[in-house]
């Protein structure tokens, strides 16, 4: 059981917590009215995952945007990627998604948009924070309440048509995979098995696709956490098997042998995709993989490094026009044609189009890519420790290039190492990776020793 | 007129009042006090809600919702449904209770909530004060991510309503009548209209779409409403009689064939004579202000006036010291009338039932049945109120006064043959209520001195 107070965060990231006596419907309600009188009123989409306490949040949050004078879209359980296209197209004035994305099911949060379907940049996050605190809402009259509409339908095919016009869907349908897809119960549950079955024509097996049932593995979509799907791929002779997070922005990939991929080849993949159709730089978090330089390199394109979060990789693929980027540890592809969010869908319809151009299985594809070794690992965090961490890495390596953007990162010949402490838990999480297993085995163990010494 | 939300808020044991918006009735309140009555309830039945049509029902309606189930209830939404509906689906999914969203005789940016426990009647004043308790704690009972309730709609719940209905009065004798009624872009229009395609009723509806900003006119069931809006189109119409619903049809006021508005105090004594002698309870339960035509209409039955203070928490607690078989009817002069067939539920629609039975078995026009009756004159009037002085004027009052028989139940009411005086303190406003009635022309001396005296004490 975390510490009491981080059962329930409200900060520059929006508001999140366990359901229950921490996170309430008066919090999530006055959440909502200072996000309704921060974009003024007008359309907003509300839409969730398939967390049991979504019902509740949802008609919580409804109250508080008509109680700003907004009028609400309810569209129902539907992947965040696919809510933040659907408030774009549709020009609402901003998009409110309930979920708690890859965290476990007793937790939820409000995911808040703009009126492009972007997540608010941090100026505007402090800007809505200090609002919500000062509780001076927009207290919409009688006259001035306006209604809720619900729109369960068309959300997902506005989404698809948009990922389709990136890959050649006629040769992925051609080939007519055998894919295995496990959706944990989340939001893809509803969409997912219709994308891949019906848009890209694959032979589907499917596991955790009843939206009404719980999460049946940890939220996250990691190795630790797929065993079941990893084993159905080679059982069911499936090509490729998908595995998405509760709220289908997150994809991990496992291989016809039954081997997990590690997500920042994914993201390589995808990566190379992309640069294969369009022209354009690339931008990942700092803890992201040197295999993405590597990729961008062979394409002659600029790699941008930033601090962990979706939030600030977004805001510098703006700032350089990017044509993909994303967050390798967290299996989070970004992808601006079809939006600038974190977008399973793209990232499973690019992997597909490369299998169907190549004619090669996804473990060769994968193996093709630069072998480097890592480590993520995380430990207690207590605080005022990462700063003396950070100088005793300094001074053990004093010749390192250093980037001290989030946290410290040190740039080493025989690889790298980051430390930082995590945005959304008590953690302090180090990060390193390097040509071999040995040396980031010695790398990581020096990380440790200095922190414990 | 339109009402300034600043400082329109009321909480108090007859629950959440106000003007929607800035300084008035906000989200915040719906919410706390929704989750106050999830946490009241006892545990594990659904709760019933539904709500009148005014814009900001919408607002309450998800704010309620998400409350209760925050709190580990099952929701059932009936949408837009008159009060009476929603009490009658209470006790029929016998659920834990309800939430009436709807401001009832309010302008249309009023809104509130009322709320009903176990048995669908309002709240006791003692379970009120401990809503209220709870609401100002703010510690709410809310139960963990996985045990939460669920939703679910329920579009039906007026057939069942009906059939009530239709076992009580007989349906086919009412027919006949041509009705016209002013729903005052209310809910009654809902229950009327199938009772047209249904029953075959001739209801003539007027003002009947449901809206949800401006009202028609203000839904308030009294002589004057009655008389601006609804008496002048009885006669061009060719109407057997005319009703006036306010917004949540709890309430109603009439009108007679020929054009008279009728004061809205005649609703009870009129059902009391046509009840008394059909069921088994002898006792009226009223208040201390209601016109003394009601005694004198349950003396010729063999029955009694039984009077509490003024407003519906003292009517709800008076009802509960007597057996349900001991009531004949309980109501008060505005117009809303609680019968025992339907578990003692403020129900318009089924007053206007009555009113229309009666009007069959005594086979004369409305205008006559109401000219049989001696007539009472009643004078009402305030003055503003110096509340450190009050128990003096009452003190004076009585001493003054002290040849009549006296009741101090709520402020004070004086007692001749043939008339009668009550002063008491507003409950919704800064000000001394007065009010004497007599048998014949308006008692003007009595009423002028009282507003002297009273005056005197300002």
């Amino acid at each position: 059981m975390p510490r009491r107070e981080h059962l329930l965060k409200i900060g520059v990231s929006g508001i999140r917590g366990v359901v229950g006596e921490f996170l309430t419907p008066a919090l999530a309600a006055s959440f909502a009215q200072a996000f309704g009188t921060y974009v003024g009123g007008g359309r907003v989409v509300l839409g969730r995952d398939t967390r049991p306490s979504g019902e509740m949040l949802t008609h919580a949050v409804a109250c508080g945007l008509l109680a700003a004078g907004c009028e609400v879209v309810e569209t129902g359980i539907l992947p965040t990627p696919t809510i933040q296209i659907y408030v774009d197209a549709t020009h609402a004035q901003g998009g409110i998604a309930v979920t708690a994305s890859h965290n476990p099911p007793e937790y939820n949060a409000l995911k808040l948009f703009n009126s492009q379907g972007l997540f608010f940049n941090n100026y505007e996050r402090a800007e809505l924070l200090d609002l919500y605190h000062q509780s001076n809402f927009r207290q919409a009259s009688n006259e001035e309440i306006s209604r809720v509409i619900t729109d369960h339908g068309s959300a997902p095919r506005l989404h698809f048509e948009k990922v389709l016009q990136h890959v050649d869907a006629e040769r992925i349908r051609n080939r007519k995979f055998r894919v295995a897809l496990d959706a944990v119960n989340g939001a893809g549950a509803v969409t997912t098995p219709g994308f891949l079955r019906d848009v890209l024509g694959c032979d589907l097996v499917a596991i955790s696709v009843d939206p009404t049932k719980i999460f049946p593995r940890e939220a996250e979509p990691k190795a630790e956490t797929l065993g079941e799907i990893a084993a159905l791929v080679p059982e069911s002779h499936r090509e490729i098997g998908f595995a998405q997070d509760p709220d289908g922005d997150r994809l991990a990939v496992i291989d016809e042998h039954g081997t997990v991929l590690d997500n920042d080849d994914v993201l390589a993949l995808a990566v190379d995709a992309a640069l294969r159709r369009l022209p354009g730089d690339v931008v990942v978090n700092l803890t992201t993989s040197s295999v993405i330089d590597d990729v961008a390199a062979a394409h002659g394109r600029r790699v941008y490094r930033t601090p962990v979060g979706e939030a600030n990789v977004v805001e510098t693929m703006q700032a350089v026009n990017a044509v993909i980027g994303g967050e390798g540890s967290n299996g989070g592809i970004i992808f601006p044609s079809v939006h600038l969010c974190r977008d399973s869908y793209t990232g499973m319809a690019f992997l597909l189009d490369r299998m169907a151009e190549t004619g090669e299985t996804i473990s060769a594809l994968a193996a093709r890519l630069p072998k480097y070794y890592r480590y993520y690992g995380k430990v207690a965090f207590e605080h005022g420790r990462l700063g003396p961490l950070m100088q005793s890495l300094e001074a053990r390596f004093p010749s390192a290039q250093k980037d001290r953007a989030d946290g410290l990162k040190l740039f080493l010949p025989e690889g790298w190492i980051h430390v930082r402490s995590s945005n959304t838990e008590p953690l302090l999480r180090v990060a390193a990776e390097a040509k071999s297993r040995e040396t980031v085995d010695a790398l990581y163990t020096e990380v440790l020793r200095l922190f414990n010494g | 007129m339109i009402a300034e939300a600043a400082r329109s808020l009321r909480i108090s044991q007859v629950g959440l009042r106000g003007v929607v918006g800035a300084g008035g009735l906000t989200a915040a309140h719906v919410m706390d006090f929704a989750s106050a009555f999830g946490t009241f309830l006892e545990p594990g039945r659904c709760v019933i809600v539904g709500r009148d049509p005014r814009a900001s029902g919408v607002m309450l309606r998800e704010g309620v919702v998400a409350a209760l189930l925050a709190c580990g209830r099952d929701v059932v939404d009936l949408g837009i449904a008159p009060s009476p509906v929603i009490q009658h689906t209470i006790r029929r999914m016998d659920a834990a209770g309800g939430i009436s969203i709807g401001a009832s005789h309010n302008a249309a940016e009023w809104n509130a909530l009322k709320f009903f426990g176990r048995n669908a009647i309002y709240l006791s004043t003692a379970e009120a004060n401990e809503l209220l308790d709870i609401y100002h704690l703010k510690k709410f009972s809310f139960v963990e991510w996985n045990r939460l309730g669920s939703l679910m709609i329920d579009q039906d719940s007026l057939d069942p309503y009906l059939d009530q209905l239709a076992a009580v009065f007989d349906f086919d004798a009412l027919h006949k009548f041509r009705v016209v009624v002013d729903c005052c872009s209310g809910t009654s229009s809902v229950i009327l209209r199938r009772l047209n395609e249904c029953f075959g009723f001739n209801f003539i509806l007027i003002n009947e779409k449901m809206r949800g900003v401006a009202f028609a006119h203000e839904p308030a069931t009294n002589k004057d409403m009655v008389s601006l809006q609804l008496a002048p189109l009885m006669q061009p119409l060719g109407a057997d009689v005319g009703f006036l619903f306010d917004a949540d049809s709890d309430r109603v006021a009439f009108a007679t064939e020929d054009g008279g508005a009728i004061s809205e105090e005649m609703v009870l004594p009129l059902l009391a004579d046509y009840l008394l002698p059909r069921v088994a309870g002898k006792l009226v339960i009223t208040n201390v202000s209601t016109t003394a035509l009601v005694d004198e209409v349950a003396a010729r039955h063999g029955g009694e006036v039984v009077r509490a203070a003024v407003g519906r928490q003292a009517a709800i607690d008076a009802l509960s010291t007597y057996r349900p078989e001991q009531i004949a009817l309980a109501g008060e002069g505005t117009g809303a009338i609680m019968m025992p067939q339907f578990r003692f539920v403020y129900d318009g629609i089924a007053s206007m039932l009555a009113l229309l039975s009666m009007m069959r078995e005594q086979g004369r026009k409305l205008s006559e049945i109401v000219g049989w009756y001696p007539r009472y004159s009643i004078l009402k009037g305030q003055v503003p109120l110096v509340t450190h002085r009050i128990p003096a004027l009452l003190a004076s009052l009585r001493e003054h006064y002290a040849d009549g028989r006296p009741s101090v139940v709520d402020g004070l009411r004086i007692d001749w043959p043939g008339r009668w005086f009550h002063v008491r303190v507003s409950q919704t406003e800064p000000v001394v209520r007065i009010i004497c009635e007599q048998r014949g022309d308006p008692p003007r001396d009595l009423y002028e001195t009282l507003i002297e005296r009273v005056r005197s004490f300002a």
